[in-house]
């Protein structure tokens, strides 16, 4: 009987921890693998986007309409780095995805939380 | 309080209660005006105090926003939010959601420039670049309340001096306004003083002459109209009396003596009962015997004369009136018309009368009411309309 228990637990643990996994891989598979070799890093595209946007829901917002129709319009980007960068082309997410991958994105540099 | 005296004359009760009540009203109106003033004065200086602090506050602001801009730019050295020693802040994002504060009053309304609480003053101001999202910042200074220190002590001086000005100014109209109604009391006072004098002597004449005539000696047609005459003079001599006291009575020193009350109500019996013939009423005496009053034997013949001349006045036909005298007081009852709850108490305010079909100046009953107020006396009265009335003295 004890065994069975110790068993049922560790795959709920185990079960828990592949699904935190699977979604920091929806992020760190579509945004970190590329960002984390390039020049343009991901805490000063979310501080571009927070001065512009300023609260949770607009940058949200914002980051899921530029991602799913990236235009120079709505970047928030530097001409100087869009000309040496180039634009971004259009996420192949679906909705889903796209939010949890910003989700995670915002909870890891979400100023409000690290201030002190 | 405006007490019109003169020789006498005094307001009557309602009058006073009219003036008291205005007064009142007048004081209550004054009151209300004075702290609606002072309600703006506060504010106008409340303004001027957030003018004055307005400008302390945007430098402050300024010091707040390089601060953040810094820290914005420089997030992944340092999350430290910046302090201050002189002011404490927060910064709110679009949603007007808190991103940190270092407030004491964590109530905020960001869609005023400049309000003062409890006790700070917080200043809000808008970004345009929103530094670590922030788009509005607030700024909390504590406000040590010296201006109000000022603004109370100039309301409660002003206001003062300013209700007693108002007040003056009350009084002023009142007085204006109550001078046709003072001479016109002075001039009916006046002509009773002047009629009376001129009574005396007619009166005293006629009374005595009466007295004189034998009426048996007479033919019943004549001794019939020589009856009508006494009885006349004596309703003149009792009004004459109430006329006396009135003119002269408060300026005539009180002369105490024992009294035999018993004795005084038979005599005044006696002198009524030519008057209470007419109407066929029936005296029914009551009057213990020992009876000793300490008082002015002038002024109590007055208080029993007007209670037994109204009970004589406003009884029906064939009916009675009870006297009662007992140890501690005396009981003059009618079988008369009666008078209405609500009247009972103006019965014994001058020229106040119900009924205007009996002669009369209304001044009996303010009489027995002076009369008994100088010697303490209690006045009691029970009446019911179609029944009768009764008067209770006690003592």
């Amino acid at each position: 009987m004890v065994r069975k228990i110790i068993i049922i637990f560790l795959l709920s643990i185990k079960l828990l921890m592949a699904e935190e996994m699977l979604e920091r891989n929806v992020y760190e598979n579509n945004c970190l693998s590329c960002h984390q070799f390039s020049t343009l890093k991901l805490d000063k595209i979310f501080f571009n986007y927070l001065i512009k946007y300023s609260s949770e829901l607009t940058v949200k917002t914002a980051l899921i309409d530029f991602l799913k129709n990236p235009n120079l319009q709505t970047s928030v980007m530097s001409e100087d780095e869009l000309r040496r960068l180039g634009l971004k082309t259009k996420t192949n997410l679906d909705d889903e995805e796209l939010k949890e991958a910003i989700n995670i994105y915002w909870e890891l540099y979400n100023v409000s939380d690290r201030l002190w | 309080m405006l007490a019109l005296k003169s020789k006498g004359t005094n307001l009557l009760k309602s009058e006073r209660k009219t003036l008291t009540s205005f007064l009142l009203l007048y004081s209550f109106l004054s009151i209300v005006i004075l702290l609606f003033s002072a309600f703006i004065y506060y504010n106008l200086q409340k303004d001027d105090m957030l003018q004055y602090q307005n400008n302390r506050l945007t430098e402050y602001s300024h010091e707040l926003i390089s601060k953040i801009k810094y820290l914005h730019n420089n997030f992944d050295k340092s999350q430290k939010y910046p302090r201050f020693v002189y002011f404490n802040s927060a910064i709110y994002d679009s949603s007007q959601n808190v991103i940190f504060s270092t407030l004491k009053e964590k109530q905020v309304k960001l869609n005023e420039t400049i309000y003062k609480t409890r006790d700070n003053i917080h200043y809000v101001r808008l970004l345009d670049s929103y530094y670590l999202g922030a788009m509005y910042i607030v700024i909390e200074i504590v406000d040590d309340e010296e201006w109000l220190g000022f603004v109370k002590v100039k309301v409660i001086l002003y206001g003062v001096v300013l209700f007693f000005i108002l007040l003056f100014a009350g009084y002023f109209l009142l007085s204006l306004l109550l001078k046709p109604m003072r001479e016109s009391i002075l001039l009916l006072d006046r002509f009773i003083k002047d009629t009376t004098h001129e009574l005396n002597t007619p009166i005293s004449s006629i009374l005595t002459n009466i007295e004189m005539i034998e009426p048996f000696k007479l033919d019943e047609k004549i001794a019939k109209k020589i009856k009508r005459i006494d009885i006349a003079s004596r309703t003149i001599s009792n009004i004459y009396n109430d006329l006396t006291y009135i003119a002269l009575g408060n300026q005539i020193q009180s002369k105490d003596e024992m009294i035999d009350m018993k004795a005084l109500i038979k005599e005044r019996v006696e002198f009524f009962n030519v008057i209470a013939k007419v109407k066929r009423l029936e005296f029914i005496l009551d009057l213990d015997d020992r009876i000793i009053l300490l008082i002015d034997k002038n002024k109590i013949t007055r208080v029993i004369d007007n209670l037994m001349s109204n009970a004589i006045k406003y009884n029906k036909k064939d009916s009675f009136i009870k006297i009662m005298l007992k140890k501690r007081y005396l009981c003059i009852e009618d079988g008369g018309i009666g008078v209405k709850k609500e009247q009972i108490k103006q019965m014994f305010d001058r020229y106040s009368r119900f009924n205007e079909s009996e002669g009369g100046f209304g001044l009996g009953l303010s009489i027995v009411s002076q009369i008994a107020n100088e010697y303490n006396l209690k006045l009691k009265v029970e009446s019911k309309i179609n029944i009768g009335t009764k008067v209770i003295v006690r003592w």
